[in-house]
């Protein structure tokens, strides 16, 4: 395959800013800004347009990497970057009050993409909370039909980032 | 972000500029992080989307010009089949959005609109 866009999308604070900045060769488009809601005890700066890098896997394979701001009310971009993307990453920040919840609202924001291209799921910042753990994301999913693969990540890591998204490409590979 | 009477007194300057200007439509002045702060309309327009995505578009705009290294982003004009939108800085934190319908009147609504963005920034500079 040539080129292969996909997108970051999730809960804001997940890392889709700090995975995209971590991975890309060139130097990352960002569009974050100073928080002024109650988003900003937690974060400082948050993304209202995208992210944009692009990488290259170990076997050549280029990757156009697009990240979409991460509350609801920005989805008018999240339709807007969706466009001929391939895949689409969700991070989930697990250290979030509600990480399930956060997971269902872009599961059903998503889930034509998600049923017509390939997706997996990240979940983020384990580190700060285990709870919930992996199985119960599983189970999560199987209520909702739904087949994805589920990793743990630490975005600010590059090899773990790219590792998810190797298994990514091949799932696409595979569809393709 | 704004205190109450802050919201108020931005709102006012908002209605001077639409009693002013008979051509601007809408006025909306949002947080660059997409949160409305004041409008003002003299149709029913869905202000509070426009106000985020108003942020949007000021972000991509600052983004550009930083790219091409031209300095700051003045403003952000959108020519349309039925009107014209202006996007421009207040401050480093807020964004005004203005509009007309009329098709011929983008001096007018860049002025009225730049001289009505100076005056929330120096309201709020001073309160
Ligand atoms: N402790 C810890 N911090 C992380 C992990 N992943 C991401 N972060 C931090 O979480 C924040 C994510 O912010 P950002 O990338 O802007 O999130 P976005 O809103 O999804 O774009 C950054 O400060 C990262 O350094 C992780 O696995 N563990
Ligand atoms: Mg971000």
């Amino acid at each position: 395959m040539k080129e292969i866009k996909l997108v970051f999308t999730g809960s804001m604070g997940a890392g889709k800013t700090t995975a995209i900045s971590a991975l890309s060769e060139i130097p990352v488009i960002n569009t974050d800004v100073r928080a002024t809601d109650e988003a900003a005890l937690r974060k400082e700066r948050t993304t209202v347009a995208m992210d944009y890098g692009e990488m290259t896997l170990s076997d050549g394979q280029k990757l156009r990497l697009y990240g979409t701001p991460g509350q609801e009310r920005f989805s008018y971009m999240w339709k807007i970057l969706m466009e001929g993307a391939l895949g689409l990453i969700i991070l989930v920040d697990n250290a979030g009050e509600h990480p399930l919840q956060d997971l269902d609202l872009y599961l059903t924001h998503f889930r034509q993409y998600i049923d017509s291209t390939s997706a997996v799921i990240g979940v983020t910042r384990m580190d700060m909370a285990e709870q919930p753990g992996l199985d119960e994301y599983y189970d999560y999913l199987a209520q909702k039909e739904l087949q994805l693969p589920i990793f743990s990540v630490d975005v600010r890591d590059r090899d773990n980032v790219v590792m998810m998204l190797e298994a990514l490409v091949a799932m696409l590979e595979f569809a393709y | 972000m704004l205190s109450n009477l802050e919201k108020v007194q931005t709102t006012q300057l908002l209605k001077s500029l639409l009693q002013n200007t008979s051509e601007i439509c809408a006025a909306v002045v949002t947080t660059l992080d997409g949160h409305l702060c004041a409008k003002e309309q003299r149709d029913e327009y869905a202000l509070e989307r426009l106000a985020t995505m108003g942020s949007t578009l000021m972000s991509l705009g600052d983004t550009i010009t930083a790219e091409l290294k031209m300095g700051a982003c003045r403003n952000i004009i959108s020519e349309n089949e039925g009107g014209i939108v202006a996007f421009m800085h207040i401050n480093q934190d807020l964004v005004l959005v203005t509009l007309t319908q009329q098709l011929n009147a983008l001096g007018m609504l860049l002025a009225h609109s730049r001289r009505c963005a100076a005056e929330i920034a120096k309201l709020l500079h001073n309160t």
